[in-house]
This record gives structure tokens, C-alpha cells and sequence, in this order.
């Protein structure tokens, strides 16, 4: 497909649902089922607690197919480029499993499994592959879709996309990678005189 | 500095309620003048040290700086949509927090709203408990009031003069000046006087830009005036000269004391006198009165920890809990002698409850600066202030009073402008050569003091340690909506006379309370039936009595209070030993 196809993602979301209820299994099926999940079995069990400790989180959120469509998907949001690395380098989908097996909100967690699985049955339905097995271009073209239609907030997929790519921004411009080689940030350093734009310091590149 | 035991059995010279920018200046001008001064603050020990983590990178911290996964703190929808108090619906969240406290840096700072509710109207209200209170999380910025606003009656007719001018105070804003250290431009202008200042941050090129801008239409941008030492200050060894580091908009303290936050400015010195004793966990929940003279004999307060009842004794005291708290604790402290409360034979406690209007505010794109390799803009303190511009010469036929806009431009740690829409290798070029062009400012206006806005003790809702909640009557006048609506017109316009892409324009107002700047629920005056001090803080009715924060200013003005509330009370707190050396308290 063409990012530049114009694209009615309500017309044909119709289409992949039914793809992807053959493909998946019916479990997608209906929506919207996203505020209603439970937890899946796709999630690691938690560990066997120790009596009296906190209930702690399960090792991973992500299992390892999971895991890798989340390293693409922020990849695809920040690829690395010729200035810098992106997401995949800077570990974003660390980032993302963190905060989501450390996540209270039941709402959010459902969102990001029926959101991957989504997107995955959007790849098989647009590109005849699972995301991960995509070509580079027919990733953006999965999401591009999604982004161009990130009014329609109704849609368990779009806001998905949103949430992907909130967390990927957090993950990447927090990391060493987005800090240090992507931004060149300046600062936690000690200073002898304020800059300002008169002095010959980099201002002026 | 050494902590000396607290002695339940003696009476203090004076017992001090609060920590912060008035109960520190309070404890550092009481014990200078060779009072033995009982301290008592109702939060946690906190090792406020550890807590500011300046120079950490997020990605040295467990949560990237991010609130942990237990805690959540209120958005602005929340405080919109829900009502106080605001616990309900938040069950899964172990620790529920003020908007401010929405990151980790500041979590431990500021305090849990279901252990501390209060009722009625809508209010972002930020409490900090903890050594030192908000002064640890400030913004910094240091302004005078002048005149224009002590006498603002006298131009234009509303509320109530100040029984002060500013040659009364101005000596004292130079004590705190040349005691705390203070950064900025002298501009000579007579509705905003100068500070002694030290050495100035630099503004960046869209700053630059700007201020040049704005000189054509008459209006005025200068250096962010921030209560922050840039040159250091060699009597006092807890604190550093700033070093323009970064990631200054973290707030969550600053790790060298740089910027003044009231422990290492002015407890620990106090400490070191060796006339001031600190007790934490301390509750304050009466104002104790001798039943036959009817002054002030003491405090009666709750351990947080262990919920056991005790009482302190003192010749003076001296109450510095903040505005809203001070005005709760006074409504609390009822007696036969006080039947309303203490201090309030003039109904006016809690009333005339005033602060700073917020939200409107305009962000832009100075297009030269795109794609520029990034500067170091963010170990400022801050960018700049444009001065108040209205009901100065001029008269706006809206509205009175006016506002001044707070901003700032260039490089920050977690780049502005990641909302841009997209993604891929456009966005991440986007937001790389955009980083350091982006330049915003937001307005603080003057919500007046009226007295139908006003706070009482909630008849049924009680905090954690059993003390009755405050209740809230308290909205936004007609005179600040059109304020509002002035302030968005106004930063369009003059960034839009910059050359500035004008990338968003907030008209949204944001909740009462945003700006952490309430004030007047005390309010000073000349007459006893009208107000509930006099011009040195002392109530018109139990002479032993000083309120010293910001419950006692008259009208909000435009400016931030946190330099007016420490620069009052050090006058007040001279006047206080004094009448005290004399007996006449």
C-alpha cells in the first residue's frame, strides 16, 4: 500500500476485523471490549509472593513477541536516523514494559494488548504480513493511517497509536540516546557565566 | 546545626506555627534578636537534601522522573469535573497529590490530599508539609510591591489601602535582598522598584527579540527576578552561588541552594544561634488563650505519628502555617473570650481571600532560531518578566488592577514541541531543529480581594488527625474573566509584533488556586472592624498575636508575594521583639 492512498479507516477497519478475526481468533472480537478485559494470558504469571511482601508485578508485561512488535512500532515512531539512534537503540520497549507492569490502571494495560493485536491484524490486512515480518515502509504506512485519523478517539487503535507514541516520546527523550546524541542537551553541567544570545557560544552555529 | 530538645514544660519567648518563607523569617529575625523561639511543623521529617535531585538525568531514576505507578496527582479536568474533596474515584492510586506534584521529584514534598481533604468550591490548593514548605518547590520569581499597589484604592477607588506604604517596607526588601540573594535587571520603574541585585542570568535571542519588540509599544521585559544567589552569599555556608546547571524548570528543589528555599536560608542559620528548637510531626490544631487575660498562651498540637495530644507554652505566638491554614487555625482556636475564632471580633478571618489569576498565555517559534545547534537556556532560574502594563497610566474601560506575563524561551531537558503531529524521521527532525526556537508566557493577574470570597471550617469533613477541613466559598469574578480575556489578546498580540509563529494561544483560565499564591485572609488595616491586624501583623485583638504570612496582605497585586510576605514579617518581627523587650505584649 501508499502512504498516500487516501484512506477511510472507519470503511475499512470492517474489512481487517473480519481478517483478523480469522487470523487471531475471535477473542478480538467485539468491540469495544477494552475497558472490559481482563488480564490475558499472553502476561507472565506473577511471582510467587512471599507472605506479608507487597504484591509485586509480574517480571514482564510484554511476552517476547510482544516485546519485539513494540521495539518496531517505537522504532518506527522514532527511528534512528544519520544524526542519532532511535527507540530500538534507546530501549523504549524497556521503558514501556516498566511502566506498564508497574501500571494500577487496568485500562491502560488492556488498551496496549488489544492495541498491539490490532495493529498486527491492520499489517496482515494491509501488507499480508504481521508488523514485525513488514517491510520498513509498509510500517509507516500502518501507522500513518492511524495518525492521520488521531481525531477519531472512539477507536480502540487510534487511541492506541496516541498512547504508543506518548510512551515512546517519554521513553526516547529521557534516555541516554534522545538526552545526549539526538538533543545534544547542554545542561547538568557547571557553568562559570550564564549564556545568552550575545555570547559567541553556540548561539550562533 | 544542632537540634536542641523541645522542653514542653517552659515557656518560649515566642512558638512559631509554620516553616516556610514566613515561619523561616519569623525563626531567623525572632532568634537574631536573642529570643528563644519553639518551632512546630506539621510535616514529616523529610531530608530535603536527598530530596532535591538536581543534577540527576531521568535516566538514572527508576520512573524517568515520572510519578511512580502508585501515585496519581490531578490533572486540571479532575479539578474541573470532580469536587472537592478530591479522594473519591482514585481508589487505585495509593498516593493521590496536588496537579504540582506530578512528578518524583516532588512527590515527597508535597502533601497526600486524602490524608489532608477540604469541601466546598473547586481549588487546585498545593499544601507542602514538610521542613521548609513551598519554599522548596517555588518558582523563584522575586518581585516588589510598590504603591500602585498599597495604595491601589487610592487610584482606583476599590477595596482597601494598605497601612503601609513603601517606604516602610523598602527598607526591609533590601534586608531580604542582601540576606537571600536575589538575580535581576534595575529597570526604574515606579509600579515595580528594583532589587539589589546580584549578578543577572542573560536573555536568550527569541528573548532578546521580544524585549525589543515590546520597547516600541512602551512595555518592558527584564530578566526573571529570581530570589536566587548568582554571586553567593558569604555568611551563609549552607548555600551555593548558582552555576546555570539545567533542568531549573524541574522545581523540585535545588540541590545546592542556589535558590532560596527557607531551611538552608534561614532555619538552619537560626539553629545556629542556638535559640530555636524545632519539633516536627507537630500539628497545630488550637491557639490556646488564658481565660483571664484572653491573649495567647500557648499551642495545642497533634503528633502526626503517634496522634498524642500536647501543648506548648510562649509568651508571643506567631502564626506562619500559610494563608489558608493560618485563617483554618484561627477559626479553630474558639473560646468563650473568642467565641468566633481568635482574632476575629471583626468577622473578617477568612474573608478577603485573593490570589493570582492563571492560564492565559501564548507559545511561538522564532523561525530564525530553527535548526540552531542547542544552547543552554534551562540552568536559568527563569527567562523573563514583562512587567505589568495595564491601569498604570492608562485606565482599561474592562477592568482594574492588572497583570504581568512569566516566560521564557529556548532548550530544555524534555524538548518542547514532541505534541507536533506525526511521527518517524520527519518527527524526530521536527522536534530536534525546533528545540531551542520555542519561547512561551503565561499570565498572573490580580484577583481582587472581596469579602463574599472566603474560607470556614466544614462542619462535618475532618483531616486525617481529626481536625475539622476547610471549606471553600471562593470564585473568580467577573473583573478577572474580563482580565482573562485581555491577557490572551495581549500575548497573541505582542508575539505576533515579535515575528513569532504563533504556535498556540491558551485562553483556558486555569482552577482557583493554580497559582499557589492565596492571600488576605487576614487582611491588615487600621481599623479593628474591618481587619484582623494591624500594619506590624498583630492582631487588633490579642496583642501577643502576629499572623506573619500571606493571610495579611490587603490585595494580591499583580507580583508574586513569596519577597512582600518575608520582607513584612521581618518588620513585623523586629517590631515583635521590641514591644516584647519593652513588656508591652
Amino acid at each position: 500500500m501508499s502512504t498516500n492512498d487516501p484512506m477511510d479507516l472507519r470503511q475499512s477497519r470492517r474489512e481487517w476485523m473480519k481478517t483478523s478475526a480469522v487470523a487471531i481468533g475471535a477473542s478480538l472480537l467485539p468491540l469495544p471490549a477494552v475497558a472490559a478485559e481482563t488480564l490475558q494470558t499472553e502476561t507472565a504469571p506473577a511471582a510467587p509472593q512471599a507472605k506479608g511482601a507487597e504484591a509485586k508485578p509480574a517480571a514482564r508485561f510484554f511476552n517476547p513477541a510482544q516485546h519485539a512488535l513494540v521495539d518496531e512500532l517505537s522504532e518506527t515512531i522514532v527511528p534512528a536516523d544519520s544524526h542519532s539512534g532511535g527507540a530500538k537503540a534507546a530501549r523504549v520497549a524497556d521503558y514501556i514494559d516498566q511502566v506498564l507492569r508497574e501500571s494500577f490502571d487496568e485500562t491502560q494495560k488492556a488498551l496496549w494488548r488489544e492495541g498491539l493485536r490490532l495493529i498486527d491484524a491492520m499489517s496482515r490486512h494491509y501488507n499480508g504480513k504481521s508488523f514485525v515480518n513488514a517491510n520498513p515502509e509498509d510500517r509507516v504506512a500502518v501507522l500513518t493511517v492511524l495518525s492521520n485519523n488521531d481525531h477519531m478517539t472512539d477507536l480502540p487503535e487510534v487511541r492506541f497509536f496516541i498512547e504508543l507514541k506518548r510512551l515512546t516520546v517519554r521513553g526516547y527523550y529521557t534516555s541516554k540516546i534522545g538526552i545526549h546524541d539526538e538533543l545534544e542537551y547542554k545542561g547538568n553541567r557547571i557553568l562559570q557565566e550564564f549564556v545568552g544570545c550575545d555570547d559567541p557560544t553556540p548561539q550562533t552555529s | 546545626m544542632a537540634e536542641s530538645e523541645v522542653n514542653l514544660t517552659k515557656t518560649y519567648d515566642a512558638i512559631v506555627i509554620g516553616s516556610g518563607a514566613a515561619g523561616g523569617m519569623a525563626a531567623h529575625v525572632l532568634t537574631s534578636h536573642g529570643l528563644q523561639v519553639l518551632l512546630l511543623k506539621a510535616g514529616k521529617e523529610l531530608p530535603i537534601e536527598k530530596e532535591s535531585r538536581s543534577m540527576e538525568w531521568p535516566y538514572g531514576n527508576a520512573y524517568s522522573g515520572q510519578l511512580p505507578p502508585d501515585s496519581h496527582s490531578l490533572s486540571f479536568n479532575e479539578y474541573t469535573i470532580r469536587n472537592p474533596p478530591y479522594g473519591l474515584g482514585f481508589e487505585k492510586a495509593k498516593h493521590l497529590k496536588s496537579y504540582i506534584g506530578s512528578n518524583d521529584y516532588l512527590k515527597n514534598i508535597v502533601v497526600d490530599e486524602r490524608e489532608n481533604p477540604f469541601t466546598g468550591t473547586n481549588y487546585a490548593w498545593v499544601r507542602a508539609r514538610c521542613l521548609g514548605g513551598k519554599t522548596n518547590i517555588w518558582g523563584r520569581l522575586a518581585l516588589r510591591l510598590s504603591d500602585y499597589d498599597f495604595k491601589a484604592k487610592d487610584r482606583d477607588g476599590y477595596g482597601e489601602n494598605w497601612p503601609i506604604s513603601y517606604t516602610d517596607i523598602a527598607p526591609y526588601y533590601d534586608k531580604v535582598d542582601l540576606y537571600l540573594g536575589i538575580t535581576g535587571v534595575k529597570e526604574n520603574l515606579p509600579y515595580l522598584p528594583d532589587s539589589i541585585f546580584q549578578r543577572p542570568t542573560k536573555l536568550n535571542c527569541a528573548e532578546v527579540t521580544l524585549k525589543e519588540s515590546l520597547a516600541k509599544m512602551g512595555r518592558v521585559l527584564t530578566q526573571y527576578r529570581a530570589g536566587v544567589t548568582s554571586d553567593g552569599l558569604k555568611h551563609n555556608k549552607y548555600r551555593s552561588r548558582c552555576y546555570g546547571r539545567g533542568a531549573c524548570e524541574r522545581k523540585g528543589g535545588c540541590d545546592i541552594h542556589a535558590a532560596f528555599d527557607s531551611p538552608t536560608g534561614l532555619i538552619y542559620p537560626a539553629m545556629d544561634t542556638g535559640n530555636l528548637t524545632l519539633r516536627t510531626n507537630s500539628v497545630a490544631r488550637e491557639i490556646t488563650v488564658d481565660p483571664r487575660t484572653g491573649k495567647a498562651s500557648g499551642v495545642h498540637f497533634i503528633d502526626s505519628q503517634t496522634m498524642k495530644d500536647y501543648t506548648a507554652h510562649a509568651k508571643v505566638v506567631v502564626v506562619a502555617a500559610s494563608t489558608l491554614e493560618s485563617a483554618r487555625l484561627l477559626l479553630l482556636s474558639k473560646s468563650r473570650l473568642h467565641p468566633n475564632g481568635l482574632a476575629n471580633s471583626s468577622g473578617h478571618v477568612g474573608h478577603n481571600f485573593c490570589e493570582h489569576i492563571m492560564g492565559p498565555g501564548v507559545t511561538g517559534r522564532a523561525k530564525n532560531l530553527v535548526g540552531k545547534t542547542s544552547t543552554l537556556d534551562d540552568g536559568r532560574p527563569g527567562g523573563f518578566y514583562l512587567t505589568r502594563f495595564r491601569n498604570l497610566a492608562d485606565k482599561n474601560p474592562k477592568f482594574i488592577r492588572g497583570y504581568g506575563f512569566e516566560g521564557g524561551g529556548g532548550c530544555t531537558m524534555f524538548p518542547r514541541g514532541t505534541d507536533a503531529h506525526g511521527f518517524g524521521v520527519a518527527f524526530k527532525e521536527e522536534v530536534r531543529k525546533n528545540q531551542g526556537a520555542f519561547i512561551g508566557m503565561g499570565a498572573f493577574g490580580e484577583v481582587l480581594a472581596r469579602y463574599e470570597n472566603y474560607v470556614d471550617l466544614d462542619p462535618i469533613v475532618k483531616d486525617k488527625w481529626g481536625v475539622p477541613a476547610l471549606r471553600f466559598h471562593y470564585k473568580f469574578g467577573d473583573n478577572e474573566h474580563r482580565m482573562a480575556e485581555d491577557m490572551k489578546e495581549t500575548a497573541q498580540e505582542m508575539f505576533e509584533a515579535a515575528g513569532f509563529e504563533i504556535v498556540h494561544v491558551s485562553s483556558r483560565v486555569l482552577t482557583e488556586g493554580w497559582s499557589i499564591h492565596e492571600l488576605g485572609t487576614a487582611r491588615m488595616g487600621s481599623d479593628p472592624k474591618t481587619s484582623v491586624l494591624n500594619q506590624f501583623q498583630q492582631s487588633h485583638d490579642v496583642k501577643n498575636l502576629f499572623v506573619v504570612d500571606g493571610s495579611a496582605f490587603v490585595n494580591a497585586s499583580c507580583q508574586n508575594p513569596t519577597w512582600t510576605i518575608m520582607s513584612l514579617c521581618w518588620r513585623s518581627c523586629d517590631y515583635l521583639a521590641d514591644e516584647l523587650k519593652n513588656g508591652n505584649l
